[in-house]
């Protein structure tokens, strides 16, 4: 079978049971099984091996263990004593829960690796309060969604260890080449909240006093050491993704159950199985999407794209361009993960092809996947910060639009500026990177 | 029937609970038998930690298949009836059913091709991790049974 047969088969049947609800998992597991008994070389006993082969590597334990990490952090009350802090620090700045809230998001992300924790954690904390205080409610829902994005962007990062791992790319490298461009996004979502503030007058915090601001500092150092340890940990080549990942874990346990006295034995095994549970899930897509990336790179698809591209002359930012519409496209309806996956292994060659740097080619993958996590009709952050805020995701659009704004101009930035990006793992860990 | 797969989704909950606490314990003694002297190095710590994963991955699987919390993507208008929502997830359950069979069918050779593996290390019988996904076919047959009868119980009532 050619290339473009394959692909005449896989995505129809992918796409069209998408629409009709079948679970993405599912969908890309069953577009597979026709190709693996139409051709007689193959068969889908190769549908259980490729997943198999998937679940074998052992950087995906950071998975979960990222999870667990963030849900501990969040039942610990961290987050909390981070609020406190960053109402410390910009709670009295023009729109002052606003910018605590993007603040609060920085923090965490720098400790979490996920994103819908992030947003679950941060949300159920903040908007309550921000509606309490005059905030409109689609406002406080999309600062709260959009902020959460960070979580991936911001080392440590879940994305980046599944496309470090899958790609053979430096985790570490990732990690720090994403610290900018989170700063960015920070950046520019504090300018939103600013510019919302003036228009529709949301009220401020006065500002703290030395000694608030000191204890505030103070007693959000044991939380704030959590990215130092991890990324420092990685970068300075101490200890695997993996082994951080599980370092998170029983740091956050240690400060949670023992330091804090703030999580109950009972309350161990629940927040294990809800992490364990919401991992599997986004886990089991891996394999099946790994059966449909293999089918891919089997039938030489990706080659096939980049010949058909090649005309036109693509050069290393037109392709980044592409990268990031290609993903911008599929994050607006499918997981972040899977979508690693099937298009990351199709447009690797044309990155490659192009002269595109590895990390350069992650980082505006995992970017614009962020932004995938409050695009609907599936983003999962935008998702549970409606429901937290307990308005319809219709209602909160026109907002997520007016801030998505700003930090799509950042992607762009990082597409057109790669120097910036690659300044630190440029500079920290010469030796992994181009 | 329902109690017994009450029992069964119960039984599973706790597995998955029970195989992440253990996921925690052979990566720490990784770390610390790197650091620390007189803890040995154990090589068998890394093939423990993926058995539990895949083990988790599958289970996980087969419970959010009974919760309904696969990830879906929700672009078509809601059902305007609950006979055309019945239908929806009878089709939907189909799709599912079809993986299943495909899992159970060709799952034979695959556990077949394990038997006379050991893992490297532990030389733990590699048919403990293959066994996974037949079984995992079969879990995901029971809680789509009982999906299904409710479904046609729906399709059949009046509106």
């Amino acid at each position: 079978m050619s290339a473009w047969e394959v692909a005449g088969i896989l995505f129809p049947i992918f796409i069209g049971l998408v629409l009709l609800r079948v679970p993405v998992a599912f969908a890309l597991g069953i577009a597979c099984v026709p190709v693996f008994i139409l051709d007689p070389k193959l068969t889908p006993f190769l549908l259980m091996n490729e997943m198999f082969k998937s679940y074998n590597a052992f950087v995906l334990l950071a998975v979960p263990f990222f999870l667990l990490a963030a849900n501990i952090m969040n039942h610990a009350g961290i987050t909390d004593r981070l609020i406190r802090l960053s109402r410390a620090l910009v709670g009295h700045l023009p729109g002052g829960l606003g910018h605590i809230n993007v603040v609060v998001s920085m923090l965490f992300a720098g400790i979490s690796g996920s994103s819908t924790a992030d947003a679950a954690g941060i949300g159920s904390l903040l908007i309550p309060q921000m509606k309490k205080q005059g905030f409109s409610t689609s406002f406080t829902v999309a600062i709260t969604a959009c902020s959460s994005v960070m979580g991936v962007i911001i080392p440590p990062s879940i994305l980046m260890v599944v496309w470090g791992g899958l790609m053979t790319v430096s985790i570490g490298g990732l990690f720090l080449a994403g610290v900018i461009p989170g700063m960015l996004i920070a950046t520019s979502l504090m300018l939103a909240v600013y510019v919302y503030a003036k228009i529709y007058h949301y009220p401020i915090y006065s500002r703290s006093s030395a000694k608030e601001a000191f204890f505030a500092i103070l007693q959000a150092i044991p939380p704030l050491m959590t990215p130092l340890i991890i990324v420092g940990g990685i970068v300075a080549g101490f200890f695997t993704p993996t082994e951080a990942s599980a370092i998170a874990v029983i740091y956050s346990l240690i400060l949670g159950y023992v330091g804090y006295r703030s999580i109950s034995g009972r309350e161990i095994p629940k927040i294990f199985y809800e992490s364990a549970r919401f991992a599997a899930i986004s886990l089991f897509c891996i394999g099946t999407a790994s059966a449909f990336g293999w089918l891919l790179a089997y039938y030489k698809i990706p080659l096939a794209i980049v010949e058909f591209l090649k005309p036109f002359g693509v050069g290393p930012i037109s392709t980044g361009l592409i990268v990031a519409g290609a993903f911008l496209f599929i994050g607006m309806f499918i997981d972040a993960i899977p979508a690693i996956i099937i298009l990351g292994t199709v447009l690797l060659p044309l990155a490659e092809f192009a002269g595109l740097n590895p990390i350069h080619f992650a980082i505006i993958g995992v970017i614009s996947l962020a932004f995938g996590l409050v695009t609907p009709p599936y983003g999962l952050c935008l998702l549970i910060a409606c429901a937290i805020g307990e308005i319809k995701v219709i209602q909160a659009l026109k907002d997520i639009a007016i801030i998505l704004f700003p930090m799509l101009c950042v992607l762009l930035f990082v597409i057109f500026f790669p120097e910036v990006i690659m300044w630190l793992p440029r500079t920290f860990m010469p030796q992994f990177v181009g | 029937m329902r109690r017994v797969l009450d029992y069964y989704h119960r039984f599973l909950k706790l597995t998955l609970t029970i195989f992440m606490i253990l996921l925690i314990v052979p990566v720490s003694l990784q770390i610390f038998s790197s650091y620390i002297g007189f803890i040995p190095r154990y090589i068998w710590t890394e093939e423990m930690a993926r058995f539990c994963f895949i083990w988790i991955v599958l289970i996980g699987s087969i419970i959010a298949v009974r919760e309904g919390t696969h990830f879906t993507v929700d672009l078509l208008p809601p059902a305007k009836t609950k006979r055309w929502e019945a239908l929806r997830n009878l089709f939907v359950d189909f799709i599912i059913l079809l993986i299943a069979l495909v899992f159970l069918f060709w799952g034979h050779s695959f556990v077949a091709s394990s038997l006379q593996q050991r893992s490297e290390m532990a030389e733990m019988p590699m048919v403990f991790i293959y066994i996974a996904w037949p079984l995992a076919g079969v879990s995901w047959i029971l809680f789509l049974a009982e999906n299904t009868v409710e479904n046609i119980k729906l399709l059949w009532s009046e509106d």
